[in-house]
């Protein structure tokens, strides 16, 4: 991630040991998108976890741009404003 | 040399590994492994040191593959799952079988939506095989209920059987380039077309070595009451063929119900095979009494085993890979149920006795000696 970092990604628990145990990854995106793009090239065994082979976001994970449900915005298109952060959760669900 | 009979039980909540000297008494348990995650797949290999895998199947995070080196001490991710090519449009729903492939450290995976995967590397890389992946029929597949998996693959020489719910049954004569809907006699209980070209919801197949060509089939049955288009079907759901897939017949006559999920063959004698019948609207045990029900002449006749078994108010479900036998001489008979029981039939399912009676839902049961 060469760009100066904007945002601040927050790592759930059971991912870290995908981007080598770090809890909070830097990113310069100006959207959620160029997040996960950042993540894509830099962090690819996180990003496996996170959107499936067609770039979609997985099914059962909730996105958060700070409090806010992407999915209550503009998904992956919401933007970001300098230190914002991004994270990502699993859905409530299971039994 | 040989000394161990090793089961893994692939549950809701991980892998369970457990395993017992020969004389099967006292088996010991280990696990979860992949704690909490479902596992639909497990596969015991053999070769070289032996390893075992399993499918790691996470509804938030995707689909991984877990592999032991130890005998199910301890496991560990491998490198990489498999993942359809990203212009492919389709993307990994579960694992649902775990197969070795024909050099030592092959390995074949049938995934969902149904589609076929193939290791050089013991699971670290994977690739699409596209002959069935991408065939004709592919986009015409439909999920039945527990989604569009393939879930059979079966090797045997440069022959290769998959079975797909809903696909069907498909045929490979060269090696898993190419492949044929091979369906003849297969009936399909959800279509006005009793017996079409593909699209059955076929539930699992097994063959034996010894008997070339002859291949068993526990198809979707249950539909001998239907009165819609097509008139009933009765007793399409345990098949056999003589001719490599080719073709099948009914050999449902004298079973309680031809609904059913795993089929089992007896290690040492082809003739001998095994079916766990369900009643149809529910899935679980007829009367509330399980039963595993053995052929011995083929499928012409059929007999009870149900020693030690509940005899009644037993509701629960075996699912398509929760039952196998293992490879001793006098073999035993495994079954997981969806209520969390492992249940052991001895002397080939004569004598029944409960393993394990509190685990989570069980998904699959396997066994080798090793």
């Amino acid at each position: 991630m060469g760009a100066v970092p904007r945002v601040t990604i927050h790592v759930p628990g059971p991912l870290r040991a995908y981007c080598a145990g770090a809890a909070q990854l830097p990113s310069a995106g100006l959207t959620v998108r160029a997040v996960l793009q950042d993540l894509e090239r830099n962090q690819p065994d996180f990003y496996r976890n996170i959107c499936d082979e067609t770039g979609a976001v997985r099914r059962h994970l909730n996105v958060f741009v700070n409090s806010d449900n992407v999915r209550d915005r503009d998904g992956v298109d919401t933007s970001l404003t300098p230190g914002d952060v991004v994270t990502f959760l699993p859905a409530v669900s299971g039994g | 040399m040989a000394d161990r009979v090793v089961l893994t039980i692939g549950t809701k909540k991980g892998v369970f590994v457990a395993d017992a000297a020969k004389s099967r008494r006292g088996f010991s348990l280990r696990g979860p492994f992949g704690p909490g995650v479902p596992v639909y797949s497990t596969l015991i290999d053999t070769r070289g040191a032996g390893r075992i895998y399993a499918s790691s199947c996470n509804p938030f995070f995707g689909m991984k593959v877990l592999c032991s080196t130890n005998m199910g001490k301890s496991f560990k991710e491998t490198k990489s799952a498999p993942a359809f090519p990203k212009d492919d449009g389709r993307a990994l729903a579960n694992i649902w079988s775990l197969e070795t492939g024909s050099g030592k450290k092959d390995l074949l995976c049938g995934v969902e939506p149904a589609s076929l995967f193939r290791s050089h590397d013991g699971g670290n890389s994977w690739e699409m095989v596209p002959g069935i992946s991408n065939h004709e029929h592919s986009r015409k597949w439909n999920p039945g209920n527990g989604g569009l998996c393939m879930h059979t693959i079966i090797r045997d020489g440069q022959r290769m059987h998959v079975g797909i719910s809903t696909g069907g049954h498909y045929l490979s004569e060269d090696g898993g380039e190419t492949f044929t809907a091979s369906n003849q006699g297969v009936g399909a209980g959800f279509n006005p077309d009793p017996y079409p070209e593909f699209g059955q919801c076929v539930h699992k197949i097994v063959r034996h070595d010894d008997a070339p060509g002859r291949l068993y089939m526990q198809n979707h049955g249950g539909w001998s009451e239907w009165s819609g288009p097509g008139g009933p079907r009765p007793d399409i759901g345990v098949l056999r063929s003589d001719d490599y897939g080719k073709s099948w017949r009914s050999i449902a006559k004298g079973l309680p119900s031809d609904f059913g999920f795993p089929i089992v063959v007896h290690p040492h004698d082809p003739e001998t095979v095994y079916v766990m019948p369900l009643e149809p609207e529910t899935r679980t045990c007829p009367g509330g009494a399980p039963a595993v029900w053995r052929s011995e002449n083929g499928g012409n006749s059929w007999r009870r085993l149900a020693s030690g078994l509940p005899k009644k108010q037993s509701y629960f479900t075996i699912l398509r890979d929760g039952m196998d036998i293992d490879q001793l001489k006098n073999p035993a008979l495994y079954f997981g149920t969806t209520t969390g029981q492992v249940w052991i039939g001895r002397e080939g399912g004569e004598k029944w006795e409960c393993l394990f009676d509190t685990l989570p839902p069980v998904y699959n049961v396997k066994v080798a000696v090793v």
